[in-house]
């Protein structure tokens, strides 16, 4: 046994520059970064567009490689990674032959159990094994999503609750073991899960840089309890919230209010980033983040929204609905 | 008195000679197991010898203080003790309340809820151990084994350089203006850094640990993070897990004694069902928290983040606030407020 040498961990860009620097480079190689947030605050959104960005040449952020998409959520949402694949290879023709090519980097595997994942993992680390000679090997892992495969099948008993925490060292040892072996991303998406007003409640336990977090108005934290927040290496939270923007018009009417959901990242805890916020928008081509000045809050003050927004991006970034309406 | 005077037999003496072992002194600190496996005899024999040996050695020796063969007084100890140097946290508050930093020659484990910043104290002891002894140091080097895969080199490089800007920035005692200046990669160059993905390579990697300090003496901590994640699956049978636990901590102790370094053991925490009701504690089961010497346990206070020592021989139960920031673990904001009014 020798010590291995260190050096900075490689990062896949997530396609969009601001987001990037909000995350210093990326998601990182080698770990485990997870996504939480509740349905339609643009989870697969965004590990959708990560799949793209992973068959990026080096140079420009990416992997250089084919990623591998494994969902527990059906249906599929081919028809907006169509969409995506589209609007990414206009942005990159120069790098890419076709749509056609583009798609076929992409390896989709659908889940039905957390045994079948670690079925998945299994095989794939063999895979992985072999095809590390070849020009696109698989770099990038996401998971949509870790939560749909472990909250239909375990009751709350303290018994089945230490059966699945068990589960989840098991996987994340093998996801952490392949993120390791071949420099491999993962990302993880997760839900949520409403935090009760009553004492006692665990999840109401802090956990991270945010004394709580909010979404839609609701007090929520990622599901899956604190022995998955053990799992992880980096936890991120998609929140959205309902914002009025602009005066009320002189009528008085309630149907002239200009309301937008004003979504945000934020890093509830990574070893390599600080407690920040990060606005974001999704539209047709993608999920991006607003540039402006990052709302770093110490030790994890409050997040809430500021006023002073620059109204112009409104006008051209229109909200896209990501599959709830 | 010498080895060659010893009525064993001309081999076995050869033997020890040719290892180096001349005098009875050179034997009196060493176990049958250690013996035996340097000259490669049997433990049996290796056994006897020392046996012989130290009585021999009694007869020779007119003081007789040590009633067993290597034994140390308390008051060698403590002396010992007094020149040991601690590593500081970056946090004078809780430096304080550890009575300087982490101790050399213990073993601390320092759990804590996801985020709460156990990698980052991690990695800020690993980069603490290197200060120079002009700036109250140890100079050494740090070994860190990582069982999560948190250990981030730019992390590493950012806390390494804002602790070189530090004391880089203080008037030096013994003024060397010709030193080269250190570079963060220098820093990053002396932690011996070890990825484990299993619990049998952990537990390979520990035994195998003494070896490679031997090597290596300038290793001053050895930081473990954490020591538990590999332990939480596939142990249907706890009992055996308990056991190769507490083995595991048996022989980091030993280490921690042996070549007087700081052993630091990262904890997760869990969930614990007494009565009914639902608690939080550090992980691995109650046997487990017998197994090291000091306790820290890493927890929010509203918007703080508090360290509480929860066991310790030495120390007094206490708790301090400390903050995670870009520099690394440094003083909690508002202690620093608090101390500017006083």
């Amino acid at each position: 046994m020798r010590p291995q040498i260190l050096f900075p961990a490689k990062k896949c860009t997530l396609g969009c520059p601001v987001l990037d620097q909000f995350l210093a480079g990326g998601v990182p190689c080698g770990s485990i970064t997870e996504l939480s947030g509740e349905s339609g605050s643009g989870k697969t959104q965004l590990a959708l567009q990560l799949l793209l960005s992973a068959q990026l040449p080096l140079s420009l952020g990416g992997l250089a490689s084919s990623s591998l998409y494994l969902h527990s959520e059906p249906p599929y949402p081919f028809r907006r990674f169509e969409q995506l694949s589209k609007a990414f290879y206009l942005s990159y023709h120069q790098v890419f032959d076709s749509v056609e090519c583009v798609c076929n980097n992409v390896l989709v595997q659908e889940l039905d159990s957390a045994d079948h994942l670690f079925d998945v993992l299994l095989k794939l680390d063999s895979m992985l094994a072999e095809d590390s000679r070849k020009t696109m090997p698989i770099r990038l892992v996401v998971i949509d999503s870790i939560a749909a495969l472990f909250r239909s099948e375990f009751e709350n008993t303290p018994f089945d609750l230490r059966r699945r925490a068990n589960l989840f060292f098991k996987i994340s040892s093998k996801l952490k073991l392949i993120a390791m072996k071949y420099g491999v991303a993962v990302l993880v998406t997760n839900q949520v899960v409403d935090v009760m007003r009553s004492s006692g409640d665990l999840n109401a336990l802090r956990i991270g840089n945010f004394d709580s977090l909010f979404s839609s108005g609701r007090r929520v934290c990622p599901a899956l309890g604190i022995s998955w927040a053990s799992c992880v290496n980096s936890r991120l939270f998609l929140s959205m919230n309902e914002e009025i923007v602009g005066n009320v018009t002189d009528d008085g009417d309630d149907n002239l209010l200009c309301r937008r959901t004003k979504r945000e990242m934020h890093v509830v805890f990574a070893p390599h980033l600080p407690s920040s916020s990060r606005e974001y928008v999704i539209n047709r081509e993608g999920v991006f983040g607003v540039r402006g000045q990052i709302e770093t809050s110490v030790s994890g003050t409050s997040f809430k929204s500021d006023t002073s927004k620059n109204p112009t991006f409104l006008l051209c970034d229109k909200d896209y609905s990501c599959g709830n309406m | 008195m010498e080895v060659s005077r010893l009525a064993i037999s001309a081999s076995t003496r050869a033997k020890l000679i040719s290892a180096g072992y001349t005098s009875l002194s050179s034997l009196s600190t060493l176990s049958p197991f250690n013996l035996a496996t340097d000259i490669k005899i049997p433990e049996k024999e290796a056994d006897e010898i020392l046996k012989l040996a130290s009585h021999n050695g009694k007869l020779d020796n007119t003081k007789g203080t040590q009633a067993v063969s290597g034994g140390q007084t308390a008051w060698d100890m403590l002396k010992e003790d007094e020149g040991l140097r601690c590593i500081t946290t970056s946090c004078s508050a809780l430096d304080n309340i550890l009575g300087g930093g982490i101790n050399c020659k213990e073993v601390t484990e320092i759990g804590g809820v996801p985020g709460i910043g156990k990698t980052q104290l991690g990695i800020q002891l690993a980069i603490n151990v290197q200060i120079p002894h002009e700036h109250g140091g140890l100079a050494a080097k740090a070994i860190y084994i990582d069982t999560e895969g948190s250990f981030m080199v730019e992390r590493a490089l950012q806390i390494a350089e804002a602790c070189l800007s530090d004391y880089n920035d203080l008037p030096r005692r013994g003024c060397n203006a010709n030193q080269l200046k250190r570079q963060p990669k220098d820093l990053l160059e002396n932690i011996y850094y070890f990825r484990v993905c299993s619990y049998t390579e952990q537990i390979a990697l520990i035994n195998y640990l003494g070896k490679f300090i031997k090597e290596h003496k300038e290793v001053k901590i050895v930081i473990v993070d954490s020591i538990t994640f590999h332990f939480r699956q596939d142990f249907e049978n706890m009992a055996l897990r308990t056991r190769l636990l507490s083995e595991l901590a048996l022989k980091l102790m030993k280490l921690a004694n042996e070549f007087k370094l700081a052993v630091v053991l990262l904890n997760q925490v869990t969930t614990k069902y007494t009565e009914g009701a639902v608690h939080l504690t550090l992980a691995l089961g109650d046997s487990w928290s017998h197994a090291c010497t000091n306790r820290i346990i890493l927890h929010w206070n509203g918007n703080e983040r508090y360290a509480y020592i929860d066991k310790s021989p030495t120390l007094q139960s206490a708790s301090a606030p400390y903050s995670v920031t870009g520099k690394g673990i440094r003083d909690s904001v508002s202690d620093h407020k608090r101390v500017k009014l006083m």
